[in-house]
């Protein structure tokens, strides 16, 4: 893709969207932080 | 210099300096926790992005441009870290690290430090480190700073660096912490800004990405591989390792990044900052290599590579769009050096003169003398980068090095593991300096394709796992601060906090 080899290609794509699902599962994980944190 | 070029830097440093003052009006100066860490109120999004342009110098419009025209695609694997330094760091230690360090009553990362791993050794050792290289970094974004304006206005190198140096110290010395993240938050979205249209113009230049990256493989085909010019790294997954770790989980061990953690409003803070901190490095951090691979196709007689980001802007750029990207070039080095300088004066002010000078220090006097170093500091800077400049990347990758690697295990470990006592904290901030400079001065990360980054946080877990276990008889973790860790694991309301 992009006249670039497959391995750089998957370097280039791959990462960017291992760390937006790494961010969107921390997301996921956390959704009860605020709640919890406001419980007295 | 142009005209147009010139009015955007001027009002980009008007920018900077207004909110200095407006951070001293808000307060940021009456006490030590307001000139230290804001007063703890500072929210995700200027957390995210004040984290992100801390941790991303002027190496990125210099540095990044520089390895990707001389290495192409190789560069790459720096980024691929890079891009969830933020995330991770914010979700692995953000919000225990936040927790515990108002539980434990620390207004510093390094006192922090000791009063998780209590002994006068931590700080002296944990200071001694912090300053001594937090120092040489901040040369290096002054000297980086000088040259970048010398280069746009035309001055001298001396005058340049004067300005550089003269307005970071001010907003510094005027609005503490307030100042810095705020100034960096505007910063990170000039950065961003002026590298996509750098990036944009470059790709228009050559006709699209295919097309770019033909054009750079007519002229060496290995520059587009992951391996580097000539494959030369072909098979070094030590290096590579290196390469992706520095940037990703060295950010944990820096600290005047981890002090973002300290500042956030609320523990649970962090939760939105890492989605806003990939979101910014998604749109950042890629584009300065990619703009340093293409300049490859546009400027293939370049000769300085670290000036190829600037040069591929003079080329293709009208002066208006020019000064919007010089001024992001400003903003890059200025957004690490401003924490940079406050966070060793605060450490130089809080962790040796008041723990071991000065003990009786009132907030007002702490907060006079936290002001006055970081004028030192930046004088001394000055003085220095004008009389005798070191290499500037030389530096930043010796000082980030050494930081990530003594000092990673010791702020991981101390919210996720309970067991990390004191010998091992201070034998592992140890052996991580040592052996990450050991690494460095004997050049072994060419004879054993072994990055000093992995070696060195290597090290530095070995040592914290290994010491604290021997020594978890002789010297157990006091029960007051296995309460304190256990409470910051808890997601819920700080007790005893005033907010």
């Amino acid at each position: 893709m992009f006249g670039l080899p497959w391995s750089t290609t998957l370097l280039v794509f791959g990462a960017p969207l291992a760390w937006i699902l790494y961010t969107l599962g921390f997301l996921v994980v956390t959704r009860h932080w605020e709640r919890e944190e406001d419980e007295p | 210099m142009n005209p147009t070029v010139l009015v955007f830097l001027v009002l980009y440093f008007v920018i900077v300096l207004g909110i200095g003052v407006w951070a001293m009006r808000r307060g940021a100066g009456e006490n030590l926790e307001g000139f230290l860490l804001g007063g703890r109120t500072v929210g995700p999004l200027v957390t995210a992005l004040t984290l992100q342009s801390t941790s991303m110098s002027g190496y990125m419009f210099l540095g990044a441009g520089a390895l990707s025209f001389t290495q192409g695609y190789w560069a790459l694997w720096y980024a691929a870290g890079d891009l969830g330094g933020g995330v991770l760091n914010l979700s692995l230690i953000g919000r225990r690290m936040r927790k515990l360090s108002q539980i434990l009553g620390a207004l510093t990362c390094i006192e922090y430090l000791e009063r998780r791993y209590p002994s006068p050794a931590t700080r002296l050792i944990a200071a001694g480190l912090t300053v001594f290289l937090l120092s040489f970094y901040v040369l290096a974004q002054f000297i980086a700073g000088g040259k970048g304006m010398a280069l746009v206005t035309g001055l001298s190198y001396p005058v340049a660096l004067f300005i550089a140096v003269a307005i970071i110290i001010t907003y510094t010395f005027l609005g503490g912490y307030l100042a810095v993240a705020y100034t960096d938050f505007f910063q990170s979205l000039v950065m961003v800004v002026g590298v996509l249209w750098i990036l944009a113009a470059s790709i228009a230049h050559l006709g699209g990405l295919t097309s770019a990256n033909q054009a750079v493989a007519a002229l060496d085909p290995s520059l587009l591989s992951v391996w580097g010019k000539d494959l030369a790294h072909r098979g070094q997954w030590g290096v590579v390792l290196g390469a992706v770790l520095v940037f990703s989980i060295g950010y944990m061990g820096w600290p005047h990044v981890v002090t973002r953690h300290m500042a956030m409003r609320r523990p649970a803070t962090a939760r939105m900052a890492g989605a806003y901190a990939t979101l910014w490095n998604l749109l950042f951090v890629p584009a300065p290599y990619i703009v340093g691979i293409l300049a490859i196709a546009i400027l293939p007689q370049l000769d300085d590579p670290e000036l190829a980001i600037f040069r591929v802007s003079q080329a293709l750029l009208p002066p208006a769009v020019m000064g919007v990207v010089m001024a992001a070039i400003m903003a890059a080095i200025m957004s690490t050096a401003d924490p940079l300088l406050l966070q060793t004066g605060s450490v130089a002010s809080r962790d040796l003169y008041e723990r071991f000078v000065n003990p009786g220090a009132s907030e007002r006097q702490m907060v006079l003398v936290s002001r006055g170093l970081v004028l030192a500091i930046g004088l001394v800077g000055y003085v220095v980068a004008i009389v005798q400049p070191p290499a500037v990347f030389d530096v930043v990758i010796f000082a980030t090095s050494v930081l990530g690697s003594a000092f990673t295990p010791a702020f991981v470990c101390a919210v996720w593991w309970k067991k990390a006592n004191t010998p091992g904290a201070i034998v592992s901030m140890l052996a991580g300096a040592v052996a990450s400079v050991g690494w460095q001065l004997a050049e072994l990360a060419d004879r054993t394709t072994v990055h000093p980054m992995a070696a060195g946080i290597l090290a530095s877990s070995a040592a914290m796992v290994v010491v604290s276990l021997l020594t978890a008889q002789s010297a157990p973790v006091p029960p007051h601060i296995l309460r304190a860790v256990e409470e910051a694991a808890r997601v819920g309301p700080i007790p005893n906090a005033a907010r």
